[in-house]
């Protein structure tokens, strides 16, 4: 069977047919993975002994005709959700050996569905990246071209899904972390309202901002992945208390009368003109679908990317303090307890890891937080009442996903600053809470996938699912050359 | 240069973060930039009321007082070498 | 007579009687062996998020209640960041600017002078664990146990002037938690623990001199002593021209003098932020009249109650309520046997007494409120005499068991037998001719003399009154 950009509900169907069995599914994935992974690294780990075994219990539950959406369906988990029993690394030296002793809840529900385990996929360490080139294990590259980034921070649950090593992947999203990614790899990830999925187990970055979303190979899989992680967790005090509709239930809805906002910063000079071309047109072509675009402006986007990397580089450096080599993780060496810590940080930590530590306890220290954190935090009220305006008149707003589309591994080395002004696109969905889906709209010349981002009011992910699905109905991806 | 030495050194105090000379003056350097960046926001002059972020939750949404099996100790301990079932540390004296 | 006057206040940490820890679901019981009481959460692995306590929120607004605080309608967490091994996650969850309570006062008596110490605010925050040092390897062992009880730390405005006075308010503080149900104040298991700022500065002088602090107070007696101990120490330092640092000091029981302390955290700069992973809380009305509402009977008015309605003295009443458990046992008496007077007097004339004489042991007792009430009321009704009462309650003290079977056991009730009065008055009238004739000349202190010799010699079988009907009547004769 051609597993190549295979669907989730194809192979439900295959499944459910008999046409093919779990175990049977999972072992084309691992060939696929074994055969050309190499090439990618888009795994830290690949599980394949977990893998054959949940087929096998998936296989039962089919047989039993217990199977529901995602039973035996193999996927690949970003290695920074934790998994009880299997190693779970963040993509940092400071947890190379570290297995946690219990399951995120995404984990839980997933388990419960029936899911196969084909690995944990690489990432920027501790999500700390737009390249998965921190990646102190597998610098995951573009499969589109081995030369380029696959984007980051989720790098590895992109690329994997782009190279038909899994159909689809859980990633998470802090910054853009799952649709930055995506753009560069031709893929559909979504991040869901902040709220809308438990963040319990997911390795905190930035609490405030992260949240867990899927990476598939369109909009309708992706409502079948969230349509099982979403939910109330009683583990995760900031956990929406909203009851989750069906996410593919407006798919195909026509969009007729539908409002998109185009906000003018996300078009600017900045931007590259291909990229702009490309969403510009996609607008157009939604326009004659009966979509009304409207003008609008957030100008609270010019202080943006500070504000966002207040928030979160102080949230991250009280978050990764807990890493001391002595509960877990990489253990250093030092007669007192201080020099123990220090070399076990010094040492398990990566440079970008250390220098958002560092500007975080620089935005927090006193004498700094009013000149920093705080007006961040006053920056972040005021780009929710931008948005807020803007749904005053629009449904939905269209944007490009990121700045450029993939660029060559190594161009932003050793230039911090380069690498944040290139997550203009994506941070203020997260400052805001807001859902945002970043799916293809077109490539280079030279190949490479464009993405655009359709960001939806509060709770509204239904609507962005059914512009981004109405989008895609039509539009026919390129699968990469491997 | 945005960003003193001293500044540089209780940052790594506060981080509990080593580094030696030549790692001290690149990532001095480089904090200077991003703090150059960052200082972008000084130029915003609204303020901030925590009383307006609209994310409270009411006060019956907390969690009932439910003592439930705690997690098996070896389970907790299986990251680390422990010492009679506690984590070790060098001595800390008071 | 010293030349400056010290002031001082008090930072205590209480932990609060819920059944599960405040921020996840395991035990908040004391003890358990290491780590046996943890959980992913309380141990601070990655990935892991606290829920908020409902109860140990409501034990806090109840403490404001009772300690008069404003509570703030709204009310938010916040991370206080350091490095310690006692400290999974490296911050502890506390709160900074928005604690529960703000702004109360509590009166307290120091011999006669009713005085009102001011409350800064009282929060709420997570316990840290245990650490054991191990000298002989050069070790410290971390206990996450602890982790994750719930404190209310109470922070009191300068308003001390003597140990008396700290003494006197903790004495007060401790009450009011107990009788509230928030916390049990054992100090030596550390479930209240209480921190001195103190300063002292010439008598007159309006400002404040440099303060310390004193941490690792485990008795009352040692805060008195390391209060006393402290002042002295900085006299000397001003008396000698030396300045006060300000420091964290260790009280040394055995050599009764406070040390300085290595500080937690080279840079004392905590970092205090909004913990996003907690969402602020907002009080209704309702919600927090109800929680007022729920409060039980204070200390005072109890005392108010017992003097009013049970006419007892008000130096017993105090006596009583001063010590919860002894009340406790009072009430749980009085609803067997309504005679609340009579059952105070039993309890501090003979019970307590026995107690303070190291006989018997209020946390351990072999026998109920109810045993105890019975035997009053055997005595009340001459059912039994006061020297078997005495005798019953020594039994019941070493191997419990209820007045009843035992004074059936032993056969020490009262048996109103006429036929063995009539026998022994008579006996002992004609053995002491003299002393009749006494008494007949109008000598009536004799009659002490009879009355004596025939409760001796029936042993109580036979009621005092009935003896000296008889007697009288005999002699009379």
């Amino acid at each position: 069977m051609d597993i190549t950009r295979a669907k989730i509900r194809d192979l439900r169907r295959s499944l459910d047919s008999r046409e093919i069995g779990a175990e049977e599914l999972c072992a084309e994935y691992l060939k696929r993975i074994k055969e050309k992974d190499k090439k990618v690294l888009s795994f830290i780990t690949v599980t394949e002994n977990e893998a054959l075994q949940s087929a096998k219990r998936a296989q039962k539950m089919i047989d039993e005709g217990k199977s529901s959406a995602l039973t035996g369906i193999p996927l690949a988990i970003k290695d920074n959700i934790c998994i009880d029993g299997v190693r779970t690394t963040c993509a940092s030296r400071m947890l190379e050996n570290f297995v946690p002793p219990y399951n995120a809840t995404v984990i839980e529900k997933l388990n419960a569905e029936g899911y196969v385990l084909l690995g944990r996929a690489s990432m920027d360490e501790f999500a700390m990246g737009g390249s998965t080139q921190t990646s102190a294990f597998a610098k995951t590259k573009n499969p589109y071209d081995l030369e380029c980034v696959p984007g980051g921070s989720s790098g590895g649950s992109a690329a994997a899904v782009a190279a038909s090593f899994a159909p689809a992947a859980l990633g998470s999203d802090t910054g853009g972390s799952i649709r930055q990614p995506s753009s560069f790899c031709g893929v559909t990830g979504i991040k869901p309202t902040y709220g809308r999925v438990s963040r319990y187990g997911l390795v905190a970055f930035a609490s405030s901002l992260d949240q867990i979303g899927p990476i598939a190979n369109d909009a309708y899989d992706c409502a079948v992945l969230l349509n099982v992680i979403c939910g109330h967790d009683r583990r995760d005090a900031t956990s929406a208390r909203r009851d989750v509709p069906d996410f593919t239930e407006k798919l195909g809805e026509p969009i007729k009368g539908l409002k998109i906002a185009m906000p003018k910063e996300f078009f600017s000079d900045d931007i590259d003109p291909v990229v702009r071309t490309h969403v510009t047109n996609a607008a157009k072509e939604l326009e004659k679908r009966g979509a009304v675009l409207v003008d609008c402006s957030i100008p609270g986007l010019k202080y943006a990317i500070p504000a966002y990397y207040l928030i979160a580089c102080a949230e991250a450096a009280s978050n990764l303090s807990r890493f001391d080599g002595i509960k877990y993780g990489f253990r250093g060496e030092g007669r007192t307890y201080d020099e123990l810590i220090r070399d076990s940080r010094s040492r398990g930590f990566g440079e970008e890891v250390k220098r958002r530590i560092l500007l975080g306890n620089y935005a927090l220290s006193s004498g700094y937080y009013d000149a920093y954190y705080k007006k961040a935090l006053a920056l972040k009220q005021e780009i929710i009442k931008e948005y807020n305006d803007i749904f005053d008149i629009a449904d939905v707003i269209l944007t490009p996903t990121a700045p450029t589309p993939a660029y060559k591994i190594g161009a932003q080395d050793n230039d911090p600053v380069k690498m944040y002004m290139a997550d203009i696109c994506t941070v203020t969905v997260n400052i805001a809470g807001l859902p945002g889906i970043s799916t293809t709209c077109g490539y280079t010349d030279g190949g490479l996938p464009i993405g655009m981002s359709i960001i939806g009011r509060r709770f509204d992910e239904q609507t962005i699912l059914q512009v981004a699905n109405e989008w895609e109905t039509g539009f026919v991806p390129l699968s990469p050359e491997l | 240069m945005a960003v003193e030495l001293d500044t540089i050194k209780h940052l790594c105090e506060l981080s509990k973060l080593n580094y030696d000379e030549d790692g001290l003056k690149k990532v001095m350097g480089e904090m200077s930039d991003i703090i150059d960046l960052m200082d972008e926001i000084k130029s915003f002059d609204l303020e901030y009321d925590d009383t307006k972020d609209g994310c409270e939750i009411r006060f019956c949404d907390t969690r009932e007082d439910i003592a439930e099996e705690s997690a098996p100790t070896d389970k907790l301990l299986s990251n680390t070498e422990p010492s009679n079932n506690c984590y070790v540390v060098p001595k800390v004296v008071e | 007579m010293s030349a400056y006057f010290p002031t001082m206040g008090l930072e205590i940490h209480a932990e609060l009687l819920t059944k599960s820890k405040v921020f996840c679901t395991c035990s908040a019981e004391f003890g358990g062996a290491p780590n046996s009481r943890c959980c992913p959460v309380c141990s601070g692995f990655p990935g892991t998020l606290p829920v908020l306590n409902h109860k140990a929120v409501e034990y806090i607004i109840k403490a404001g209640y009772v300690m008069n605080c404003e509570i703030s309608r709204f009310t938010k967490w916040d991370r206080k960041n350091y490095f310690y091994p006692d400290l999974p996650k490296a911050y502890q969850i506390s709160q900074m600017p928005r604690p529960v309570c703000l702004s109360g006062n509590v009166k307290i008596n120091v011999d006669g002078e009713e005085k009102t110490i001011r409350i800064n605010r009282i929060h709420l925050e997570e316990d840290a664990g245990k650490l054991v040092h191990d000298d002989v390897n050069r070790i410290s062992l971390a206990d996450y146990n602890r982790c994750g009880i719930p404190l209310i730390e109470i922070v009191t405005e300068p308003d001390f002037h003597s140990a008396d006075e700290v003494i006197a308010f903790l004495e007060k503080i401790k009450l009011l938690l107990q009788y509230a149900g928030i916390c049990d104040c054992k100090m030596e298991q550390g479930s209240i623990r209480c921190d001195v700022n103190i300063s002292i500065a010439p008598k007159g002088s309006t400002e404040l001199g440099t303060r310390t602090e004193l941490k690792n107070l485990n008795s009352l007696k040692a805060i008195t002593r390391a209060i006393e101990a402290e002042i002295e120490r900085q006299e000397e330092l001003l008396e000698s021209g030396e300045r006060v640092i300000q420091e964290t000091r260790r009280f040394n029981e055995q050599a009764g003098e406070t040390v300085a302390m290595r500080s937690k955290e080279d840079a004392h700069d905590y970092r205090y932020f909004p913990d996003p992973d907690i969402p602020p809380i907002i009080f209704t009305e309702e919600e927090l009249e109800e929680i007022r509402n729920s409060i039980p009977e204070l200390p005072e008015q109890r005392i108010e109650r017992y003097v009013s309605e049970y006419s007892i003295k008000k130096t017993d009443a105090d006596i009583i309520v001063g010590d919860k458990r002894v009340c406790d046992f009072f009430e749980e008496a009085v609803s067997e046997y309504n005679n609340p007077k009579a059952v105070a007097n039993y309890i501090i004339g003979e019970l307590m007494r026995r107690i303070n004489l190291g006989e018997a042991d209020m946390d351990a007792l072999k026998f109920g409120g109810r045993e105890f009430a019975k035997l009053v009321e055997y005595m009340q009704t001459d059912k039994i005499s006061q020297a078997n009462a005495k005798n019953i309650l020594r039994e019941m003290i070493e191997n419990g068991g209820d007045p009843k079977s035992i004074a059936d056991r032993d056969d020490l009730w009262i048996k109103e037998d006429s036929g063995a009065l009539a026998a022994v008055v008579d006996e002992i009238i004609a053995n002491n001719p003299k002393a009749v004739e006494q008494y007949k000349s109008g000598d009536q202190k004799v009659f002490g003399f009879f009355m004596g010799q025939a409760n001796k010699a029936l042993k109580g079988a036979a009621s005092p009154k009935a003896v000296q009907d008889y007697l009288r009547k005999k002699l009379s004769e």
